[in-house]
């Protein structure tokens, strides 16, 4: 079984700065390669084929809060060194 | 004395039968006999179970009954302590008698020299009983510097038999002499803990001898008469600082020295102009003790705010000092402190305090600005703490971030830049700090209309800004969250903003913003290793690197920097973006 990874980044930002993080993930999506790195953790995502969109927006007491999640498959890693097929996941 | 069913009877049975056993071991050194060493160490398991009854009964009572109150517990918990000590004294005594059999020569033991030491411990064992009952003050003092005594005298022995070693006779007996005088000076360790648990059951408080002699030549350099317990000393406040505060009374009809009748918690005396004089003991004082630079700095500080500005802090009363510590004895101030004002005060009251607070530091910043320019070091300051943040809240730093080619950089890539920048931005002027201007170490007289400062050894000439930030952040970080409560503190904030940026536009000082943000970003920072609320405390922390990523980010001169004011959450946005005089500079 392969073991989790995970990127975890918390800050504070206002609209305007928050904007590039936005844009550096939508440029991300859009050549499906997703690169985040912190302190020498390094994840590389490839979303690609069908993708499950949530978006959830909530008020309640003073606070707002919007979430975007994308989910997908990972495509089985296909080996072609060899002629015959293997197939394996990660 | 106050009685406890059978615990007071046990406990002078253990007096009784520990200095019997002194006795007994005191009669062996000098002659040793087989049924005198049978006695002694018999006796040892009886004193064994007296001490756990004790221990026992003491536990018992102190969960049980519920109706003790303060002093009663203190006295049990004395109780308890002073058992423990003495059954380990009648253990020393067994000690002794072990190591005596290795000696091939008794008479290698001086009665000349052990004499006197068994002397001091008989009497300073007889002194128990009456300081306990009496609650006397001096007997349990007496006790503690048997210690002193105990010492000088085991050191002379000590250094006698040493001397005598060098001819490299009898080596054998001399080591177990030094041994058996080695006991009888940790009886002295005992005495001394015994001597500060009858201290404790009488005032109420843990407190050194040494911390204790040391408030003893402060009150009586401060007019304060001889009899110690006519004092209450109480409260031990904090020690976040590394020094023990307390609050000083006269007990209500006792006389000062001289001999007037003052009452504990009664009105200040009223001098010949009819103002209030703040009389040692009368209103009550304020006692530190702790380290001695920092003492020291606090009480020189002081001295120069009085020539500045007369009652704007506490007076002193007393001072002293030895080699490594120092205490001060200032007037207790009337009042509140700020905060109490502000989360628990009249909204008027508030205002008026607000107001005063304002109108006295523009007046302290008019008269003691200086010109500069002035380096700052709030990013070194950030630095110098931020191992006792990470020790309160590991997580509290953050590593460089790569998201997708765009990034955030890390805590100290954060403060390495921002300290670059601040080394271009000097202050303008200095003025006479308070240097930690927290709002709980202003006090504010309603009656008065006065606000005086409290613990004040970090003033000095210092950028305005460094005081502006702290008190900014202490009303950020007052963990109280109830919607109108925070409002207050959010209108505190403003009011302050307000005027601060105000007293900046008309000083022509145009950096101002800039500086403010990283006196911010370090303030949220360090404020950090005093919340224990994660969740707050991380907030914080997020706070103070956003501040810190504006300034990076920020580009232009430095004199268009706008502080986010949204960082202290207090609604004062439009107030930053005007630059608009303060009407108290006018």
């Amino acid at each position: 079984m392969s073991s989790e990874e995970k990127f975890v980044f918390e800050s504070l930002q206002d609209c305007e700065s928050i904007r590039a993080f936005l844009e550096a993930l939508t440029e991300g999506v859009g050549s499906k390669h997703l690169v985040l790195s912190t302190g020498g953790e390094r994840i590389e995502l490839y979303p690609q084929g069908l993708l499950q969109v949530e978006v959830k927006a909530r008020r309640k007491g003073g606070l707002s809060k919007v979430s975007l999640k994308l989910e997908w498959k990972d495509a089985p890693r296909v080996e072609t060194t060899d002629r015959t097929l293997s197939v394996s996941s990660n | 004395m106050i009685t406890f069913e059978g615990l007071s009877e046990n406990f002078r049975f253990l007096v009784l039968e520990v200095s019997g056993q002194l006795r007994a071991t005191h009669e062996f050194m000098r002659a040793p006999t087989r049924e005198l060493f049978d006695r002694i160490t018999g006796r040892d398991d009886y004193i064994d179970n007296l001490k756990t009854i004790i221990e026992n009964k003491c536990f018992s009572r102190i969960h049980t009954d519920n109706s003790l109150d303060r002093r009663e517990i203190h006295r049990i918990r004395a109780i308890h302590t002073i058992a423990v000590n003495l059954e380990r004294i009648a253990d020393f005594c067994v000690n002794i008698l072990g190591q005596m059999a290795h000696l091939s020569d008794p008479g290698r033991l001086r009665p000349d020299e052990y004499d006197p030491i068994f002397a001091e411990i008989k009497a300073s064992l007889n002194r128990i009983i009456p300081a306990l009952e009496k609650e006397d003050l001096p007997g349990a003092l007496a006790i503690c510097r048997s210690e002193y005594e105990l010492d000088r005298l085991y050191e002379a022995v000590f250094h006698r038999i040493l001397a005598e070693m060098s001819d490299g006779r009898s080596v054998h007996d001399r080591i177990t002499t030094i041994f058996i005088f080695r006991y009888l000076e940790r009886i002295g360790d005992s005495l001394l803990n015994v001597g500060e648990a009858l201290i404790f059951s009488v005032l109420g408080e843990k407190i050194k001898i040494k911390q204790f002699e040391a408030l003893q030549k402060t009150l009586s350099t401060s007019g304060f008469g001889d009899s110690l317990s006519d004092i209450d000393f109480r409260s031990i406040w904090g020690t976040r600082s590394g020094c023990r505060i307390g609050r000083v009374e006269r007990v209500r009809g006792a006389r000062n020295s001289t001999g007037d009748a003052e009452g504990g918690g009664g009105p200040a005396q009223t001098g010949p102009d009819g103002k209030p004089v703040p009389a040692p003991g009368g209103l009550g004082s304020i006692y530190k003790q702790g380290n001695k630079k920092k003492i020291i700095k606090e009480r020189d500080n002081i001295a120069r705010w009085s020539t500045l500005f007369p009652n704007l802090v506490p007076e002193i009363f007393g001072y002293h000092e030895d080699d490594d510590s120092a205490a001060l004895l200032v007037e207790f101030l009337q009042g509140c402190t700020l905060d109490e004002i502000v989360l628990t005060g009249d909204v008027e009251i508030l205002q008026n305090a607000m107001f005063v607070l304002l109108q006295t530091l523009h007046e302290i910043w008019e008269r003691t600005a200086t010109p500069g320019p002035v380096p700052t070091d709030f990013m070194r300051q950030m630095r110098s703490r931020m191992e006792a943040v990470l020790q309160v809240h590991p997580g509290l730093r953050r590593e460089g971030v790569d998201l997708c080619g765009t990034g955030a950089l890390s805590t100290e890539q954060l403060i390495d830049r921002c300290e670059a920048i601040e080394k271009t931005l000097p202050a303008p002027f200095t003025v006479f700090i308070h240097g930690d201007f927290n709002v709980n170490n202003l006090v504010y007289d309603h009656a008065r209309q006065a606000v005086r400062f409290i613990d004040l050894y970090r003033s000095r000439d210092c950028d305005y800004v460094q005081d502006i930030s702290v008190f900014l952040v202490s009303n950020f970080r007052l963990p109280v969250f109830e919607p109108a409560l925070r409002e207050r503190i959010r209108w505190v904030m403003r009011e302050f903003l307000v005027f601060a940026n105000g007293v900046a536009a008309a000083r022509g000082d145009a950096t101002f913003q800039a500086r403010l943000a990283l006196a911010l970003a370090r303030s949220l920072y360090t404020s950090t290793r005093f919340e224990l609320n994660h969740h707050f405390a991380k907030d914080m922390y997020l706070r103070s690197h956003y501040l810190m990523e504006r300034i990076v980010a920020h580009r232009g001169t430095w004199e268009s920097f706008r502080l986010p004011v949204e960082v202290l959450d207090c609604g004062g946005n439009a107030i930053m973006r005007e630059d608009t005089p303060c009407a108290l500079a006018s």
